[in-house]
């Protein structure tokens, strides 16, 4: 087999030489034979020409020679090739129509598959990933991979089926600059996060401690490669530099490998520091148990541990300390009784960006490859017509003896060329494109950021692609365009054949059903994007600026950060067009959750606990939140005074039921004092948009809360809200600007309108509208293009006929109308289908769907209404074509 | 003269090893032995050989060089390879299986049945 390949190429790279040697060769013989034949006495002339007639046919021996070397084939391949480019370069609007088309198609493909390879396949540059596990909890169908605490994460790190088990949380952290300080996304990490993990270290060393206690080696850092590249060029000397990060200076040690970004897909991974770290400002971190502390922990299974082994070894650790009294707040939900250790593979990193985003990509890939269907739909066709433009051409070859097959492999060779240069061309088309995708997602306070990049498997796929399309739309036409009938095509003019003609209407119907069904499902998905942006949640979303303060670090006491925050308060309030300034320790739908557990006296049920909110008065009708009942906060709400509370309606109903809540009294388990409750406000949809209010519970910013230990504590990071008459995006500046003047180390971050922060948490819902209505109108431009193409070939084709008609009395309206007509037809057949399909196929995506059903029915008329619409316009031009046709010309041209 | 026969299909290829199996010959050469060990008997139309010979050199049975022949031109000339020697082996078996096979089957008389 080799040596056969190794003479076949040989014989195709050196072809002169072969060609030449060849030559030779037989003249050799040729000349020996004669020589022969002179020397048994026969003339020289004489014996030449015997020499040659005995010889045979040279030529033809010839070929078999070169077939027996392999040539022959790649010979007609390059004649193919060669035939191909010349048919495209004498059609070149043909042509272009062609590429273009396929280009749309594969290049859409190949950008949503590049987003799916970068959300789905990847797996995490690190040593051996698949022995790497999260260890999360689960109950019922629910894995939580972020609940945990330093205590658990000790008691795993005992366990002997691991290798090792290291911890890490996402953070954000303020890192000074030469002018203020900017917000760089990290993780902190345990001392042996990167040896467990096996991370790829590019320059100098990761950390290397064993325990997480503060200590002397303590303040150190690793930093990513985009950030070497960023802050220090790429200097090798960044090791042993310094960085201020929340006033405190830590030695840069090391430098991780380019494509490694953590264990939390999206997120960007620019800082890592130890743990210990942040055990010197909140020392409770080590022993807290009365919460989870967003603690992501991860395994290395031991060698030769199967995963059965480790969940085993992994769940006798966990069902103990679960049902330990400390845990007592984190059991209080009737579901989570039965909680269990599992393991999640984390080879390819957190799920959850995979769980988010794995049905939508789906549904895309799943629309793109449905548009790429009807962009190969239109390319047959275009190539059906253009087969019968040719079959006069196809006669000639077929009746002077080229096989059917070699003129099918023409056809085939031909289609290939065309997807190759859509591929290319398509490749183009999704580097442009997957950067807008990319910057879809990184947007907001929780930015997802990807690194989407055309790597081995993208590319594999767009050439896979590109051939299967190359094959889909160039294997009907080849050999439609074959079967030809020498006695009637070989003659000029010959009638319309009419099973091309019936391939051709039902590639049209497909175009159509396969349209109906891609904008059926993108205009659900976009009005979903619409219902979501303009119903009503129960808060106001119109005019708010909102903005970050922090004051981490700074050397302030609480009753300081009181008086600072109530002084920002009143400045804001004093600047142009403001109408109200509120604070509050989190915003409506702003990814943060704080659900605490609480104890009411006198509630007999199962408590479950609150969503929590710490604001000032002006918060309820800043966001036009009703108070229902009793009173709403007041400025007279202060340290000192009595502790109050405000509650929503569902908490009223859960833990107070059908008696009057005001008066009573609750307590945050984590906390000494009682607070009593003073109004019940009305429900919000401030968690998520999809969901009701869990039950809420509103303290009161002016009255700091006093933990089990006695210590007091202001919020260091709060939400500030303004609102405003003009546009609030323009009081950015200012707000900045009095920030700086009345404290040097309060910072300001993430400044968003309301508007935008519901955007941030509709990155979904924005990808799959935006997506899916491109590829909508992509597909209608398609079908468009299809209808419009087979109504003009065929009036073009029928041009004889329309004529006689209209000369035996046929009027210049009834032509139009019964073009129109057929056009029509054609659609609503399409129509019928399409929307047979969209009905069985939309209830896929009903879970992405937000007030609307997935069988809406104004939402079908419209489909159903634009495709009517866009069939007419695209009958209509080739209508008025045949209308105006002059019968006298028509039938002269015969 | 002998009487002519037609070649079988199939058996070219064996005497074509053959013929180089003995010495390097160049493609008339070839044509010249096979009609030489044959006694005359075999007959090849000329062009045909050469087909046979580039298939044979393309599945690495038999070599080509160019050299020199007997009345110094340019020729050239084919010798076999370990790999043609034994196809030429196997062949000539089985071909040998063939026509024992063959004459029994034609010398049977009707006792024999």
């Amino acid at each position: 087999m080799f040596t056969r390949l190794r003479s076949t190429l040989a014989a195709i790279i050196r072809r002169d030489r072969f060609e030449h040697e060849m030559a030779e060769e037989l003249r050799f013989h040729m000349s020996a034979y004669s020589a022969d034949l002179v020397r048994s006495g026969i003339p020289p002339e004489e014996a030449e020409r015997r020499a040659r007639l005995e010889f045979g046919a040279v030529e033809s021996y010839r070929e078999e020679c070169r077939q027996a070397r392999g040539l022959r084939a790649f010979d007609e391949i390059r004649q193919d090739i060669r035939y191909a480019v010349r048919q495209m370069v004498r059609a070149p609007g043909f042509a272009a129509a062609v590429v273009v088309s396929l280009a749309l198609g594969i290049g859409a493909n190949t950008a949503i598959f590049s987003l799916m390879n970068a959300v789905l396949f990847r797996t995490l540059p690190v040593g051996n990933p698949e022995s790497l596990y999260f260890l999360a909890h689960r109950s019922g169908n629910t894995d939580s991979t972020t609940s945990s605490n330093y205590p658990l994460f000790e008691r795993y790190k005992a366990v002997d089926a691991f290798s090792g088990v290291a911890a890490f949380s996402e953070y954000t952290f303020e890192v000074s600059t030469a002018d203020g300080r900017e917000r760089v996304d990290g993780q902190y990490v345990s001392g042996n996060y990167h040896a467990v993990l096996d991370v790829p270290i590019a320059l100098g060393r990761g950390f290397s401690s064993e325990s997480d206690r503060p200590s002397a080696q303590s303040a150190i850092a690793v930093i990513s490669d985009d950030y070497w590249n960023r802050k220090f060029a790429r200097n090798p000397n960044a090791i042993g530099r310094t960085l201020t990060i929340g006033g405190r200076v830590v030695t840069i040690v090391g430098v991780t490998e380019p494509g490694f970004h953590g264990l939390i897909p999206g997120w960007r991974l620019d800082i890592t520091l130890p743990v210990a770290l942040r055990v010197v400002d909140e020392p409770w971190f080590l022993g807290a148990r009365d919460g989870w502390t967003s603690l992501t922990l991860v395994a290395r299974l031991g060698p030769g541990t199967t995963e059965g082994q480790a969940l085993a070894a992994a769940d006798a650790v966990f069902r103990p300390f679960w049902m330990e009294p400390e845990n007592a707040w984190a059991r209080r939900d009737e579901s989570t009784v039965g909680r269990s250790a599992a393991l999640v593979p984390a080879g390819k990193g957190a799920l959850d960006l995979r769980r988010r985003y794995a049905k939508p990509l789906g549904v895309l890939m799943a629309m793109v490859g449905v548009v790429l269907l009807i962009a190969c739909a239109n390319v047959a066709n275009l190539l059906l017509a253009r087969a019968t433009v040719r079959a006069r051409e196809v006669a000639i070859r077929l009746s002077i003896g080229a096989g059917r097959a070699r003129l099918v492999r023409q056809f085939l060779t031909e289609s290939l060329l065309y997807a190759t240069a859509g591929g290319l061309l398509g490749i183009l088309v999704s580097f442009a494109s997957t950067g807008a995708v990319v910057s879809l997602f990184d947007t907001g306070e929780m930015p997802i950021r990807l690194d989407v990049e055309v790597d081995g498997r993208v590319l594999a796929f767009t050439i896979a692609v590109s051939m299967l399309a190359g094959i889909v739309f160039g294997v009907l036409p080849s050999f439609a365009a074959t079967r030809v009938d020498l006695t009637r095509d070989l003659k000029e003019g010959a009638v319309v054949r009419h099973g091309r003609v019936a391939m051709g209407k039902a590639l049209v119907v497909g175009q159509v059903a396969m349209c109906v069904l891609v904008i059926a499902i993108a205009g659900l998905l976009a009005q979903t994007l619409r219902n979501l942006r303009s119903f009503d949640a129960g808060f106001e979303r119109d005019n708010i600026l909102l903005f970050n303060l922090g004051t981490v670090g700074a050397a302030i006491t609480p009753e300081q950060r009181t008086a600072l925050y109530r002084e920002l308060r009143s400045r804001l309030g004093g600047l142009p067009g403001v109408t109200a300034v509120a604070m509050s320790s989190r915003s409506p739908i702003d990814f943060s959750a704080q659900l605490r557990g609480i104890a009411v006296p006198g509630f007999q049920g199962k408590d479950e606990g609150a969503s929590a909110y710490v604001v000032t008065p002006e918060y309820f009708p800043l966001f036009g939140i009703r108070v229902l009942r009793g009173r709403g906060f007041t400025e007279q709400d202060r340290a000192g005074s009595p502790a109050v509370a405000l509650i929503n309606e569902r908490m009223a109903r859960t833990y107070f039921g059908s008696s009057d809540p005001i008066g009573r009294t609750f307590r945050f388990l984590s906390e000494k004092e009682l607070a009593t409750i003073v109004g019940v406000v009305e429900e919000v949809r401030h968690e998520q948009l999809r969901e009701a209010a869990p039950p809420t519970v509103y303290t009161v910013m002016g009255q700091p809360a006093t933990g089990l230990d006695g210590t007091v504590e202001v919020l260091s990071n709060v939400t500030v809200e303004i609102r405003s008459r003009n546009d609030p995006r323009s009081l950015v500046a200012a707000v900045r600007n009095e920030v700086r003047a009345l404290h040097p180390e309060a910072t300001v971050w993430y400044a968003r309108t309301m508007r935008q922060q519901l955007d941030a948490a509709l990155i979904r819902e924005r990808l799959l509208a935006s997506l899916s209505t491109g590829f909508g109108l992509l597909a209608l431009l398609l079908a468009f293009v299809g209808l419009y193409g087979v109504m003009s070939y065929r009036v073009a084709r029928r041009g004889r006929e329309i004529g006689v008609r209209m000369a035996l009395g046929a009027t210049r309206g009834l032509v139009l109308r019964q073009i129109v007509r057929e056009t029509m037809k054609l659609a609503a057949v399409g129509i019928a289908f399409g929307l047979a399909a969209a009905l069985a196929a939309t209830s896929v995506v009903s879970s992405f769907l937000f007030g609307l059903s997935p069988h809406d029915p104004a939402m079908f008329a419209a489909v159903v209404a634009m495709l009517m619409v866009t069939a007419l316009v695209a009958g209509f031009f080739p209508a008025r074509r045949a209308a105006s046709i002059d019968p006298m010309r028509a039938l002269r041209a015969e | 003269m002998t009487k002519v026969t037609e070649l079988l299909p199939g058996t070219l290829d064996m005497l074509i090893l053959k013929a180089v199996s003995l010495r390097p010959l160049h493609g008339y050469g070839v044509l010249l032995r096979i009609a030489q060990i044959s006694g005359d008997a075999l007959q090849i139309p000329q062009g045909s050989l050469y087909p046979a010979l580039y298939r044979l050199e393309r599945d690495g049975l038999i070599q080509a060089e160019w050299g020199e022949s007997d009345n110094n031109r340019k020729a050239k000339f084919y010798t076999i390879t370990p790999s043609g020697r034994r196809r030429l082996k196997e062949d000539a078996a089985s071909w040998d299986r063939l026509v024992a096979a063959i004459a029994a089957a034609m010398s049977a008389t009707p006792s024999e049945i």
